[in-house]
């Protein structure tokens, strides 16, 4: 095969997803250039973008001026046309931008149903299938990968011994993913990152309270937009957990009972859903509470449609249930200093919540021991 | 001891009385019928005839905003003609935004915390509340998500209880869904059919008569400015911040944009490159100026949008686009619960000054 000069593509960064999603595009022969958010890069995109669109549309259109900029000549977006809520008209707006901006590169509308975006990817990259395929199995792996070690440093943060330990692994385990290019590479790659984790030293014994994080998928895993909010959690000694990653987009896309179960679990506090994934936001903080929990933090991008609507139902939930709940609301004003200090105070109504907890169940312990005597 | 409603012969026996006479005799069995049915205690005295069966025909709120102004007047008449007591909250003003304002989440629309002002203004002042949850309209096309969850939040809003039913021509035809509705106040078929005929006559004399407003204001000699936006935002004097008055006192004449469309729209005038949106009103809004500023002669145009309305933000680059490539001034207004009244009639007069300097 002769080789041409592969085309110069961009697409939306997208937290630690950010690596898989290169990997799919390089594999399929197309040069990357990969993205950046900065402060540069929202402020060009707020410039832009309408005024009162939500934020990660500003974000990603920032996005992709900047590797347009850079000399990208193509623009993959994922395109959704079946939700309820703004994110559907990302891509339509966003080209109308770009043009408008007098810029000329070829807006590419990924399709998220499963057979389009094979369709779409195999027309652009003009590989066979089996080369999509197996880019798309690669790609698919390293995001399992990635979000197993985002699992173990959620875990690992608040227990570490000697602080930062988890942020080095898992910023190493990243830069060693971007480097690999083949399977068996990966694999190696995997042992390695295992290898990484299991050497910071951690007190599994240390009783630890959790927090849930909860709300809109790309405010929750982006790491740059939220400020790092699991790490800041993971400081304070609160384990943070979420279940809105990516690889739980992929799985309701493809498995709709996923969305019956959520029905019939949110029943009683919505009647409907309400787009994006607002219903999702719901069913997590009943599980969450249900999991006995010490606090549940959702995020949204400001005036998100469907998490300012079920905001009510959350707190309704909170007030019912007792589990402390802090909404973040976040957009190009918000300022770092601000959120570290609602985190702050609720990380101690979190610790002090957790330690009555703990002191209720010492005494019960204790009764129960007497009891048996 | 417990009567099944679910017969249908009882029910409807049980529904006659209830929909047509308040007070009147009856036997036993209906007695504890209506009892079941109804949402107002129902009080029997025995007398010669056998029993004389008192009660209160049902109160149902209905709030003045977001859905009501769809079509004004219709859900009055439904419950009207099904024998219910209706209760529409007054126009809104400061104290209901305020009510709504403190009810409301800080981050939904303006619009929808009017909305839930008069909700709140409701509360206690009838039976039930009149909610629907609000999916797709007959033409297929999804209403705003803030609508979707009507009822869930209006539950944690007021403690009256509501009236609710979900409209979605996706699944169910509008007529069942108002049958259902029906149901819940305790009227037969039949009756919700023939209520529903005399609203859409009532439709029917609203387009009339924005048809005739349309040819009258066409008619005059003042700057015509085309008024956009949801008609929620526009007929509620207190959100669109009487903007009719204040541009006829500027010596202009408002048209609002469902008195242009009431025409009809002219799918041809269509505009390449704009997205064919999923949602009802800013498909509506997409479509028609395009199509009416293409047949008649505007002088501007205004848009008025609520804050963190999240469907104008999608289709205000397009509208403002179908006003530029016609040379026509287009004015963008932003509204919300801070809007001061100054502000807007410094602006209001900018904007009829650029009027009529082109002219």
């Amino acid at each position: 095969m002769t080789m041409e000069t592969s085309k110069k593509i961009t697409f939306a960064r997208w937290g630690n997803y950010t690596v898989a999603i290169k990997a799919l595009f390089e594999r399929l022969g197309f040069e990357v250039v990969l993205p950046q958010t900065s402060n540069e890069t929202i402020v060009k995109g707020v410039k832009h973008a309408p005024e009162l669109f939500c934020f990660p549309m500003k974000i990603l259109l920032g996005n992709y001026l900047g590797a347009i900029r850079q000399g990208a000549v193509a623009v993959f977006s994922a395109a959704n046309s079946t939700g309820s809520c703004r994110q559907r008209y990302y891509g339509i707006v966003q080209e109308k931008i770009i043009s408008d901006c007098g810029l000329s590169v070829e807006f590419v509308h990924v399709p998220l149903s499963p057979r389009k975006f094979f369709g779409v990817l195999s027309k652009q990259s003009g590989k066979s299938n089996f080369e999509i395929a197996s880019a798309l199995l690669f790609s698919f792996m390293m995001l399992v990968m990635i979000e197993k070690l985002e699992a173990r440093a959620r875990y690992a943060r608040p227990r570490e011994l000697n602080q930062r330990d988890t942020d080095k692994a898992v910023r190493a385990s990243l830069e060693l993913l971007e480097t690999v290019k083949s399977f068996g590479d990966l694999y190696r790659a995997g042992r390695k990152i295992n290898q990484q984790f299991s050497l910071i030293s951690i007190n599994a014994n240390k009783p630890v309270p959790r927090v849930g994080l909860v709300g809109e998928i790309y405010g929750v895993s982006e790491a740059q937009i939220n400020f790092g909010i699991e790490q800041k959690l993971g400081e304070q000694g609160i384990e943070a957990h979420r279940q809105m990653t990516l690889l739980y987009h992929l799985k309701k896309l493809v498995f709709p009972w996923m969305d019956w179960v959520i029905t019939f679990r949110t029943r009683k506090y919505l009647g409907s859903h309400v787009g994006g994934h607002g219903r999702d936001a719901v069913s997590e903080m009943l599980t969450y509470v249900k999991d006995g929990f010490d606090g549940v933090i959702q995020i949204l991008p400001f005036g998100c449609m469907p998490e300012v609507t079920v905001r009510p139902v959350l707190e309704r939930i909170h007030k019912e249930s007792g589990v402390p709940f802090l909404s973040l609301s976040l957009d190009e004003q918000v300022a770092e200093a601000g959120i570290e200090t609602r985190l702050e105070a609720f990380g101690d109504v979190v610790h002090s919540r957790f330690e009555r907890k703990l002191a209720a169940q010492k005494i019960l312990d204790g009764n129960h021991d007497m009891l048996k005597l | 001891m417990a009567i099944s409603v679910k017969a249908s012969w009882r029910t409807n026996a049980a529904c006659k009385i209830y929909s047509g006479y308040p007070n009147t005799y009856c036997d036993l069995q209906t007695f504890l019928l209506l009892r079941s049915l109804c949402a107002t205690p129902v009080f029997l005295f025995p007398c010669k005839r056998g029993f004389f069966c008192y009660y209160e025909r049902m109160t149902i709120g209905i709030p003045k905003a977001f859905l009501y102004w769809k079509s004004p007047g219709y859900w009055e008449t439904f419950f009207e003609s099904l024998g219910c007591k209706v209760v529409v909250s007054p126009p809104s003003d400061k104290n209901i935004v305020e009510l709504g304002v403190q009810a409301a989440d800080p981050e939904t629309c303006f619009a929808n915390k009017i909305y839930w002002g008069h909700v709140k203004w409701l509360e206690g002042k009838c039976d039930k509340i009149f909610a629907p949850r609000l999916k797709t309209n007959e033409a297929g096309q999804e209403y705003c998500p803030k609508f979707f969850a009507i009822p869930d939040l209006a539950r944690i809003v007021t403690k009256t209880p509501l009236l609710t039913a979900s409209f979605d021509s996706r699944k169910e035809a509008f007529i069942m869904t108002l049958q259902r509705l029906g149901r819940e106040v305790g009227v037969s078929k039949k009756d919700v059919l023939a209520a529903k005929t005399k609203c859409d006559d009532g439709c029917a004399g609203i387009e009339k008569k924005n048809r005739e407003n349309f040819w009258r204001k066409m008619d005059s000699d003042k700057q015509k400015i085309l008024l956009i936006s949801h008609p929620y935002n526009l007929y509620d004097e207190y959100c669109n911040l009487q903007v009719e008055k204040k541009l006829n006192q500027l010596d202009g004449e408002a048209i609002f944009l469902d008195e242009a469309a009431s025409l009809g729209s002219g799918g041809e005038f269509a505009s390449k490159g704009v997205p064919s949106l999923h949602w009802e009103f800013g498909q509506e809004m997409l479509k028609m100026v395009p199509s009416v500023l293409a047949r008649y002669r505007f002088d501007a145009g205004i848009e008025i949008s609520s804050f963190q309305c999240g469907c104008d933000a999608v289709i205000k680059g397009y509208v403002e686009d179908v006003f530029r490539a016609r040379k026509t001034p287009f004015l963008y207004l932003i509204i919300d619960e801070q809007t001061g009244e100054a502000g807007y009639q410094t602006r209001l007069e900018a904007f009829c000054d650029t009027i009529n300097a082109r002219a």
